[in-house]
């Protein structure tokens, strides 16, 4: 089916605060997952993925476990990383600083791919980024470059582990400039470029975003959960007319 | 290819600018934001409908009867076709037949007499079809992308069979009867941006037409006005043939569409605070243009004609609700006390910002009415504000600040809410919730009635309240983002106080969990930034309005000021015949 950005906006946003979580900030993972529906990468079936984790983690601050010149290491004790994100990017852009690089090293987090909104807004700062991740199913490792003129990263798929670091973990490095991957790209399997990502943005824009039926129903689902029950009490609490 | 990083902002040279902003030192935030303020706003030139009037007129957009297949009862479809300089929309509105007992203002109706959508480009058999099938529907139907805004209206049953009756008689309406009401139809929802997978608003930002917030919105309920006045002429004429008269342009100018807005326009006040900042800071930069004028003697007459008409406009206004009445009354007799003297005020003053301090003693209500006035005066500097009403709605976090900075923005903007005592029952006593009917906002009273556990997070007030105590036990030279990374909870409060905090305006200064707390005042707030009139409050968190009371017709549509609709003087209006449009 076809949706409108308002609305993913609305649904997840409604149904993270029915998750009743008090860390976690429902506009900015609303964001988070519109527009990685927009870019056509699933956003909506990666909430829908992440609501289970986000359901039974406990709101607890992530921990540094190790920190250096230019680098900081976060533990994110198995939460999505949706609920996080955002203050670890603060949190680093200030230990940044005017380094011209900086590394972030996430352990034991999920939902990766919901990062990719948070990361895009980085362009708007001057910043470039270059991300990656292994994962335990297909595509086995995914690298994310994000030139600093451009809106919109490309992203690379490999069929095989590259790192051998954790499947739970995630490396995001800043720059202020430009990274030469070259290295990190070598051997990707499928590849979707800055361009094409533009394109499938405009195009949401201009005929509506596509949703898979069932996701958008599984959606709906955790958006009725913050819904109270209707009464003749109820009713009233309306006002009336 | 390169995509350039999106800038929300417009630049600031195309901005109108008034050096002498800060002369007018006592409109500050506390001031402006305040509920009860807002709480009483009008209309001003400023207000979305008067913007969109101005831009049709100087524009010369054109509206043109495309299709009428209505029966002899009313009911079918008609579609309108409104041509701009960039592009073409079409209007297009069923009316259907429903039972008394159907007809219900709430969101939770599921039939309307008249639905209706505005439709970006042109109307395809198949997407025709569609509208056919889903607009009727609303909420429960699923509509085209193309559509921009889908709404519904009901009659006003008493005012529309009035009018048709006369009208099929020979005779224009009683006057009586229609300032009662001052509309036929009465809009109870008219969405845009997105919702029910029609238009989004951002691709938007490139229309010339409707890149402003809500335009694509006041002008389906304007051609709606057209819609209603044709309607009863049409019906007048079935039903009477040629015996029927067409309603007088008066009348018709007196005729707006009405609105019947609940709870669910207020948590959009405290869900986007950054467009109602944008929203009072454009009003407030129009009032303090003028403000800082001298009083001309040339300004006087038309300062005093609209007083008059302010006077007895108030004078007209019917409504049930016992408050609105008196305060009402209280504007009449402010006003007309003030006009008694008026030259003579005026004389004591050297500006307007003199005038406008000199009352400040009157009630909220007639100290609007005032402002409303000043800025007719002056359209050359006030007008271009009009255009400054959208707004960059991201809140975030600053680097290389700590936490005493954020205490800093607490206590100098936050005073109304770090000073509640959040332990006392009264400065809690709602939860707001959204009712599994149709979503339905709604206020229960907490410990008394179900769902507090699923309370609707609006309580900005407590918020702020609660991160300024956890802030006092933080070391105040740590930065922000470390004491965030400590205690994550924070961060959506804190990024809204930092970025409202340095906004012109900041938050609406209410506690919206409070006994006493009054939601009409979010609602009004809204209603005066679309340009509503005749604020008829039927309780405490439902009121219904006017929008394009007193209006131009579109086919007689001028940029002058239409202030404070009036009644039409029923002994000098001849009868007319039908207008060939409705004839057919």
């Amino acid at each position: 089916m076809i949706v409108s950005h308002n609305e993913i906006v609305t649904m997840v946003n409604k149904a993270f605060l029915g998750m009743q979580r008090e860390v976690g900030e429902a506009d900015l993972i609303a964001s988070m997952v519109a527009e990685l529906q927009m870019a056509g990468l699933n956003g909506i079936k990666h909430f829908n993925n992440a609501s289970p984790f986000i359901l039974s983690e406990r709101d607890m601050p992530i921990d540094i476990v190790h920190q250096a010149e230019g680098e900081v290491s976060l533990d994110l004790h198995g939460s999505s990383l949706v609920c996080h994100l955002p203050v670890v990017m603060d949190y680093a852009l200030e230990k940044m600083g005017n380094r011209e690089h900086f590394r972030i090293y996430l352990k034991n987090c999920h939902n990766r791919w919901l990062a990719y909104s948070e990361l895009v807004k980085l362009a708007a700062k001057g910043i470039a980024c270059l991300a990656k991740w292994d994962n335990g199913s297909a595509p086995k490792h995914t690298v994310f470059t994000l030139d600093k003129r451009f809106v919109y990263p490309d992203i690379y798929y490999f069929n095989d582990a590259q790192d051998n670091y954790n499947t739970n973990d995630m490396v995001i490095e800043l720059a202020t400039f430009n990274f030469d991957s070259e290295q990190d790209i070598q051997g990707f399997d499928h590849k979707i470029s800055t361009d094409e990502l533009y394109a499938t943005h405009q195009r949401a824009w201009r005929q509506g975003i596509y949703v898979d039926d069932e996701q958008w129903a599984t959606l709906k689902k955790s958006a009725a959960a913050i819904l109270v029950e209707d009464n003749e009490t109820s009713s009233k609490g309306a006002g009336g007319v | 290819m390169q995509h350039s990083p999106s800038v929300n902002d417009k630049p600031s040279d195309n901005m109108p600018v008034n050096d002498k902003l800060d002369a007018v030192s006592f409109r500050t935030p506390d001031v402006v934001m305040h509920s009860q303020r807002l709480g009483a706003m009008h209309q001003t030139r400023i207000s979305f409908v008067r913007s969109l009037l101005r831009k049709i007129d100087k524009e010369s957009w054109a509206l043109n009867v495309h299709l009428w297949d209505l029966d002899k009862n009313g009911f079918g479809q008609v579609i309108y076709r409104l041509q701009t300089p960039e592009h073409i929309y079409h209007l297009v509105v069923f009316c259907n037949q429903i039972a008394d007992e159907e007809r219900n203002d709430r969101v939770i109706a599921q039939k309307w007499d008249v639905t209706f959508a505005l439709v970006y480009g042109e109307i395809s058999d198949e997407l025709l079809a569609n509208l056919k099938a889903n607009v009727p529907l609303q909420e429960a139907g699923r509509n085209s992308n193309m559509v921009m805004v889908l709404a519904r209206a009901n009659k006003s049953v008493r005012v529309f069979d009035h009018v048709v009756s006369a009208l099929a008689d020979g005779q224009q309406p009683d006057l009586e009867v229609l300032a009662q009401v001052g509309y036929i139809l009465r809009t109870t929802a008219v969405y845009g941006n997105g919702k029910f997978g029609i238009f989004d608003f951002k691709p938007l930002d490139h229309s010339e037409d409707f890149n402003q917030s809500f335009r694509a919105q006041m002008c389906a309920v304007y051609l709606l006005r057209e819609f209603s006045l044709d309607w009863v002429d049409y019906l007048a004429k079935q039903k009477g043939g040629d015996k029927a008269v067409s309603l007088h342009p008066e009348i018709k100018r007196y005729l707006g569409i009405g609105n019947a807005t609940g709870l669910g326009m207020a948590p959009y006040l405290i869900n986007h605070p950054c467009v109602v900042d944008q929203w009072l800071t454009a009003r407030e930069g129009a009032l303090q243009a003028v403000l800082v004028c001298d009083i001309e003697p040339d300004k006087v007459p038309q300062f005093t004609t609209l007083m008059n008409r302010a006077i007895q406009h108030f004078s007209e206004v019917v409504t049930i609700n016992e408050p609105q009445i008196a305060l009402n009354s209280t504007v009449v007799d402010e006003l007309t006390s003030l006009e008694n003297n008026l030259t003579a005020e005026l004389e004591a003053c050297t500006t307007w910002a003199d005038f406008l301090q000199r009352n400040d003693h009157l009630s909220f209500e007639s100290q609007e009415v005032i402002i409303s006035c000043m800025m007719e005066l002056y359209p050359k500097r006030v007008d271009a504000f009009g255009e400054q009403v959208n707004a960059d709605e991201s809140l975030s976090l600053p680097s290389g600040k700590v936490v005493q900075d954020l205490i800093d923005v607490l206590e100098a903007r936050y005073q109304w809410a770090i000073n509640i005592d959040f332990e006392a029952e009264d400065n809690i006593y709602w939860f707001w919730y959204r009712s599994e009917d149709k979503e339905e906002p709604r206020m229960g009273i907490r410990g008394q009635e179900h769902g507090d556990d699923k309370e609707f997070l609006l309580d900005i007030g407590r918020q702020a309240n609660t991160l300024y105590l956890a802030l006092q036990q933080a070391n105040p030279q740590q930065l922000i983002s470390e004491f965030i990374l400590g205690q994550p909870k924070y961060r959506s409060i804190a990024r809204r106080v930092w970025t409202m905090g340095h906004k012109q305006m900041g938050d609406i200064q209410i506690n919206v969990l409070q006994k006493t707390a009054l939601p009409m005042h979010l609602l009004r707030c809204k209603l005066s930034m679309f340009g509503a009139t005749k604020f008829d409050p039927r309780s405490d968190r439902w009121v219904r309005v006017t929008l394009f009371q007193g209006a131009p017709l579109f086919h007689e549509i001028h940029s002058d000021e239409w202030l404070f609709p009036l009644l039409p003087k029923i002994n000098e209006l001849p009868t007319l015949p039908l207008t060939p449009t409705m004839e057919d």
